[in-house]
């Protein structure tokens, strides 16, 4: 998840034949067990969004309904505080750290699943690399950017997710590729490309739903990520986790805007998440895995 | 493969290789550098060579090892109930039921959330002036303090199990539906039970998936953070003080940075560990395909 909860992506498959032999826990069982989970999944959803809702006064009493839903904390939160600036710092932290990985993961991933370059040396270091733990990078990083003067600029968070999102996008994309048929290429050059040629105009066209796919799933990661962004950049260049960890101070919690910062912050990437399900277990598993 | 796709291969992976020796390369020669000085925070002009002193001095910190301990416990407490919850889920959602996808989509959304948020979102509805949870369960005459010194480490698991079941289940029912059919519909005509053909055929023919899966749950598990700064910050005491948040206190707070950097290339090694043996298991899978 930060790390990874990074990427094993699965594909959303019909499952075959299975109905022949799969009748053994009755259906009604079987669905009311998945109930009760998705209630425990969605509870804690739905007391945010209706905290977010509450008068001030409301918030000290712990009920979930019967309140008169007010929009005071949306407006003070999104109008009156420097909070859409700090929207805007992950989005551009992350996206900034998405297309850096793209450009360079995809032909790194492509040069692989094709030609085997470094063999299974690098293919474990590009793992490896993903996984190493933040703690550390972030002692020599926060020394970097303090002598050279980037402490507290997107910049230094940007750098900073680029040592996990770089390695996990390239290491998403060679179970991708794998899965582009080779004639495709094969018929490109036939017709007078060089390989470069049909790489570019080809193969990253067939690959477009995988290069989405892990495109998405790294923003979402750049976008959650708290630790590289609390240490390099605590002030004006918050990035959304760092600017809803401080909304709970050692003066106490301001429940009603805290919530607000939470919903805006997670509804965007339960958006992006329902496009990126179906390849995750492809590309967590780097190809190995079935999705 | 020619020779000329060979070095057209070379040159599509340098930038990459540029890339990772920039950030990752040389941050931890520069890693290494630190935790062979003491380098403090307040005294940055002050750096003094002191060799392997500083791991010599983890040896004998408490600090350092209840950090350890406290982190081992979270990895295997919360990578257990995730295992069995995950499987129950996945296999509860592998046969078609009614509203699966929905079911899927749902049941998946966890682990996209952002820690912090998770962690705060639970901090508030566990708390015991503010949380709706320990309303409920007063009335069922239920007095639990979630975050006091017995149940705050338990709790967190909890919380790493709400979140990140999700990413179990997303692999185990990759796995399941993987899986071919005959074996089972054989099994089911020699008569075997449920659990039979469960405990004797569809662990044992998912078990490198699942193994896979445990891997790279501990190696996220092992770098908990965001559960610990939103709620507990270490305490009670030292019973949350896991191994990140140590480094963190230790570096951001203390200003020893030399120390923690010692500690960050320790964790790290246990860490590359682990990632041999997920490394080992997915080539293992990929030979079997």
């Amino acid at each position: 998840m930060t790390g990874l909860a990074r990427g094993i992506a699965v594909k959303a498959m019909p499952a075959r034949g299975i109905l022949r032999w799969g009748r053994r826990w009755p259906v009604l069982l079987r669905f009311s067990m998945l109930s009760i989970a998705a209630v425990a999944v969605l509870f804690p959803f739905l007391w945010i969004f209706l905290a977010s809702l509450k008068p001030p006064v409301e918030l000290s009493r712990p009920s979930l309904f019967g309140f008169e839903p007010t929009g005071v904390n949306w407006s003070e939160v999104w109008l009156n505080s420097p909070f859409a600036r700090y929207f805007l710092n992950s989005v551009m932290v992350g996206s900034l750290t998405v297309m850096v990985s793209l450009i360079v993961g995809a032909p790194a991933a492509y040069a692989f699943s094709r030609f085997r370059v470094g063999g299974t040396g690098l293919r474990f270091l590009i793992l490896a690399a993903q996984m190493m733990p933040p703690a550390l990078f972030i002692i020599p990083f926060f020394l970097m950017a303090y002598y050279v003067g980037l402490l507290d600029t997107i910049w230094a968070v940007a750098i900073a997710h680029l040592t996990f999102i770089a390695p996990l996008v390239t290491w998403f994309l060679i179970g991708f590729f794998e899965d582009v048929p080779r004639d495709l290429e094969e018929q490109a050059m036939v017709d007078g490309c060089t390989r470069w040629q049909a790489f570019v105009r080809v193969v990253l066209p067939a690959a477009r739903p995988g290069l989405a796919a892990a495109g998405l799933f790294a923003f979402i990661m750049s976008w959650n990520e708290m630790f590289y962004a609390l240490m390099l950049a605590g002030g004006h260049s918050k990035t959304l986790p760092v600017a809803i960890a401080g909304y709970w101070t050692f003066r106490g919690v301001d429940m009603g805007k805290m919530s607000v910062a939470i919903t805006s912050a997670v509804i965007p990437v339960m958006i992006a998440s329902f496009f990126v399900q179906r390849y995750l277990v492809r590309g967590l598993g780097g190809g190995a895995l079935k999705g | 493969m020619g020779h000329r796709d060979r070095r057209l291969g070379r040159r599509m992976v340098l930038p990459l290789i540029l890339l990772l020796l920039a950030v990752q390369g040389y941050p931890m020669a520069f890693a290494v550098y630190i935790s062979a000085h003491d380098y403090r925070l307040t005294a940055l002009s002050e750096v003094r060579w002191v060799g392997l002193e500083q791991y010599r001095g983890l040896l004998d910190n408490p600090s350092y090892w209840t950090a350890m301990k406290n982190t081992l416990v979270f990895v295997f407490g919360a990578v257990s109930l995730e295992l069995l919850l995950g499987f129950l889920v996945a296999y509860l959602l592998w046969r078609p039921v009614p509203a699966q996808n929905l079911f899927r989509a749902i049941l998946l959304t966890p682990m996209f959330v952002t820690p912090i948020a998770v962690g705060l979102m639970f901090r508030f509805l566990l708390n015991n002036q503010l949380g709706i949870i320990p309303v409920w369960l007063r009335s069922l005459g239920l007095e639990i303090d979630w975050f006091g010194p017995d149940l705050a480490l338990f709790s967190l698991i909890l919380i790493d199990v709400w979140q990140w079941t999700p990413l179990m289940v997303l692999l185990l029912l990759a796995g399941l539906e993987a899986l071919p059919v005959e074996p089972f519909e054989a099994a089911r005509v020699d008569g075997a039970s449920e659990l039979q053909i469960i405990r004797h055929l569809t662990i044992p023919l998912i078990r490198p998936v699942m193994l896979a899966a445990i891997l790279i749950r501990m190696l996220d598990a092992f770098r908990v953070f965001e559960y610990v700064y939103a709620i507990t910050r270490g305490g009670p005491g030292e019973r949350t003080e896991t191994i990140l948040f140590h480094i963190y206190r230790v570096g951001f707070l203390y200003f020893r940075l030399g120390e923690a950097a010692a500690m960050a290339i320790t964790l790290a090694l246990v860490i590359f560990v682990l990632v041999v043996l997920l490394f080992r298991s997915l080539r293992r899978q990929e030979a079997l395909t």
